[in-house]
């Protein structure tokens, strides 16, 4: 296939539900069963643990942060740079922090995903 | 006229990249998700050109004059969504190859009926985001030219469902991308050049805690609708005729249509139910809506309702199956987080210069103009009116590329979800779309943009973050228990700030959980899925169709 050829995707629920159109009611097809049940849901319960904390990270940053904006109100008075320091917290410092925690969720849920061995599905769909 | 001409260049720009875009939209699939050829880099500068909407550029702002410091927790909620989004629903929705939500839907549930019920919740959603962006196009025109609103509404809409109807997601991708420059930009460049020319008492002013607001000048605040305000000290202004009013201390009632001059040096008065102006209340970064005096879980819900509500934003998930593939999918996530956190350092600039050189806006629900009317006042003369025309573009950069995402979800959920999908079909659905929306954002030049906003944030919360979560990491969501969890989600959400927006309701717990819900729709809406979930029992094929989102 050449590189830059534009191709048609479609989602199969999509093409069903394009099918569909004159007979309403029907129910989608049984999905079939993937070819390794037992790597698939080993590989959906890491990728849900890495999920879990990742989530759990995020709880505590926002909130831990407000709270701990809540908690102390010496934080207006402490001045960085001119600038009171829970300002900074708030407008500045969560940013980069948040940055921080998607990367690491990006690089743990891949190096799961790499770890089956199999190369990914859909960039074999892409080449395909 | 200066503005007017950016304002032009940024318009004739954006249809050039559009034109240039169409090349050829020849299935549904090349206009919604221009068939998966779209580059990461692009992809993640036009999610976060699409993102940073009206509410961030104009309304943040704004908020940040009006309310308070707390109000950056908006900010904070708007990007930390996107870690929820990166580790939650980026990857398994690419893998699940739906086009939007009401196909996500049906995929997971085998329900064209769900499709259709996740449909509506979609045009809600998107009619209540589309109508503050054109009241932010047309507030900005009606600034920076003094043409009347309803043009600015009208062209505003005419240029985006032009671009969108001919050239679709494609041409979007690029235009969005372009659009996130000019934002940020426009947006930059003028915040640091007033921080470097405000002088050294400004700065230092703007940056205390705990000081109240003063006039720097004699000022003319004009009050468009009847305030009640709080008057610290007494002060004599001259009233619309010119005749001087002395004003003692206390509690004075202004009628709507009233212009009040006062003096330099006088204190700026406190409208009801807002902090006073550089008071502890205003400066410490917590949020205590309603007044309820619990600062912390005002803080709380708000961030809850954005966080979780930007994971269930039809037009920001549809972005995600323009990537080729799931990974992609995430990376592209994660890049957006790094655009927003850039952009959101600039907003409280202007909101907190804009305490020392225009608190009347902040007495005159006129807070949302503060970006676009700042530059002139504190740089006086031509430097001024070539930074109000920069924002004023990148202003109107906001509404173009956000409108013209939503307006593309929303075409979507018309055609494709609720109909049939054909191109022209879709094409004939942007220009309803529009209209539709034009028509609300015309009586609406009193709503506040964040209020719209939020509200549409809070509706997404309390509906497609549960089915996205529980559809994609829990086997045991039934058809039955989605249904009814999108239903009484959407109804508590969309009732609760109605009746907020509506009632005139006492400061106290009442109010804050009607203005703020999702604190507590968010979790009954989960729960009512979980629970009618368990009543029954899943399909056989429900664990293959989960665990082909998670396939490596």
């Amino acid at each position: 296939m050449k590189p830059n050829r534009r191709v048609r995707v479609t989602s199969p629920q999509t093409r069903i539900a394009l099918a569909r159109r004159h007979r309403p009611g029907q129910h989608l097809l049984p999905m079939p069963a993937p070819a390794d049940i037992t790597g698939a849901r080993a590989a959906f319960r890491r990728q849900r643990r890495i999920a879990l904390a990742t989530m759990a990270g995020l709880a505590c940053l926002v909130f831990g942060t407000s709270g701990l904006v809540a908690a102390l109100p010496a934080l207006d008075r402490l001045q960085v740079a001119g600038v009171p320091a829970s300002w900074l917290v708030v407008g500045v410092a969560l940013y980069p922090l948040l940055l921080a925690l998607a990367i690491v969720h990006v690089w743990r849920a891949e190096r799961a995903e790499q770890g089956d061995g199999a190369p990914p599905a859909n960039d074999r769909l892409r080449h395909g | 006229m200066t503005s007017f001409l950016a304002i032009g260049l940024v318009l004739a720009a954006s249809l050039v990249i559009g034109i240039y875009g169409v090349r050829a939209a020849r299935t549904t699939s090349d206009f919604l998700i221009a068939s998966r050829k779209v580059a990461p880099g692009w992809n993640s500068m036009a999610i976060a050109g699409e993102y940073l909407s009206a509410a961030s550029v104009l309304g943040l702002a704004g908020l940040v004059l009006k309310n308070g410091l707390g109000t950056l927790w908006y900010a904070v909620g708007f990007t930390a969504g996107y870690v929820a989004v990166v580790a939650l629903v980026a990857g398994p929705m690419r893998r699940s190859g739906a086009f939007t939500v009401p196909d996500f839907a049906e995929y997971r549930l085998g329900s064209p009926r769900l499709r259709k019920l996740s449909g509506c919740i979609v045009l809600v959603i998107m009619l209540l985001y589309l109508v503050p962006q054109f009241k932010g196009a047309g507030l900005v025109l009606h600034l920076v030219s003094g043409a009347p609103y309803w043009v600015g509404v009208l062209l505003a809409g005419m240029v985006v469902s032009v671009s969108i109807a001919a050239g679709g997601m494609r041409s979007a991708t690029y235009v969005q991308a372009f659009h996130y420059v000019v934002k940020l930009a426009f947006l930059a460049v003028p915040a640091v050049y007033l921080i470097v020319h405000a002088g050294a008492d400004a700065r230092a002013q703007a940056l205390e805690p705990d000081r109240g607001a003063v006039f720097r000048e004699d000022t003319v605040v004009e009050f468009n609708v009847g305030t009640r305000l709080e008057i610290p000290e007494p002060t004599t202004v001259a009233a619309t005729g010119g005749e001087s009013v002395p004003l003692g201390a206390g509690v004075h009632d202004v009628a709507a249509g009233e212009k009040l001059t006062f003096p330099a040096g006088a204190s700026v008065p406190r409208p009801a139910g807002v902090p006073e102006l550089g008071g502890e209340e205003w400066s410490r970064p917590l949020l205590d809506t309603g007044e309820a005096g619990s600062p912390l879980f005002g803080t709380w819900s708000t961030l809850l309702a954005i966080t979780l509500g930007a994971m269930g934003l039809p037009h920001v998930l549809m972005r995600f199956h323009t990537s080729p593939t799931a990974r992609t999918a995430r990376r592209v996530a994660v890049g957006v987080i790094a655009l927003l956190g850039v952009f959101y350092l600039f907003p409280a600039v202007y909101g907190l210069l804009g305490r020392v050189f225009t608190p009347r806006l902040a007495l005159g629900e006129a807070s949302d103009t503060v970006t676009v009317v700042l530059p002139a006042e504190v740089v006086p003369g031509a430097p001024g009116t070539v930074l109000t025309a920069l924002v004023a573009a990148g202003a109107f950069g906001a509404f173009l590329s956000t409108s013209s995402g939503l307006l593309l979800a929303l075409a979507g959920g018309l055609s494709h979800d609720l109909f049939s999908g054909s191109v022209p079909r879709l094409r004939f659905a942007v220009a309803a779309g529009t209209m539709v929306a034009v028509l609300i954002a015309l009586p609406a030049f009193r709503l506040d943009i964040n209020v719209l906003v939020g509200w549409a944030f809070a509706v997404a919360a309390s509906t497609f973050c549960p089915l996205l979560v529980l559809g994609i990491w829990w086997r045991r969501l039934t058809l039955a228990g989605a249904a009814t969890g999108l239903t009484i989600g959407a109804v508590t959400s969309t009732g609760a700030v109605a009746l907020s927006a509506v009632a005139d309701l006492e400061p106290g717990w009442v109010t804050i959980l009607l203005a703020q819900p999702a604190a507590w729709t968010v979790p009954l809406a989960f729960a009512t899925m979980i629970v009618i979930s368990l009543l029954g029992n899943e399909p056989d094929w429900a664990e293959h169709a989960l665990l082909r989102l998670h396939a490596p």
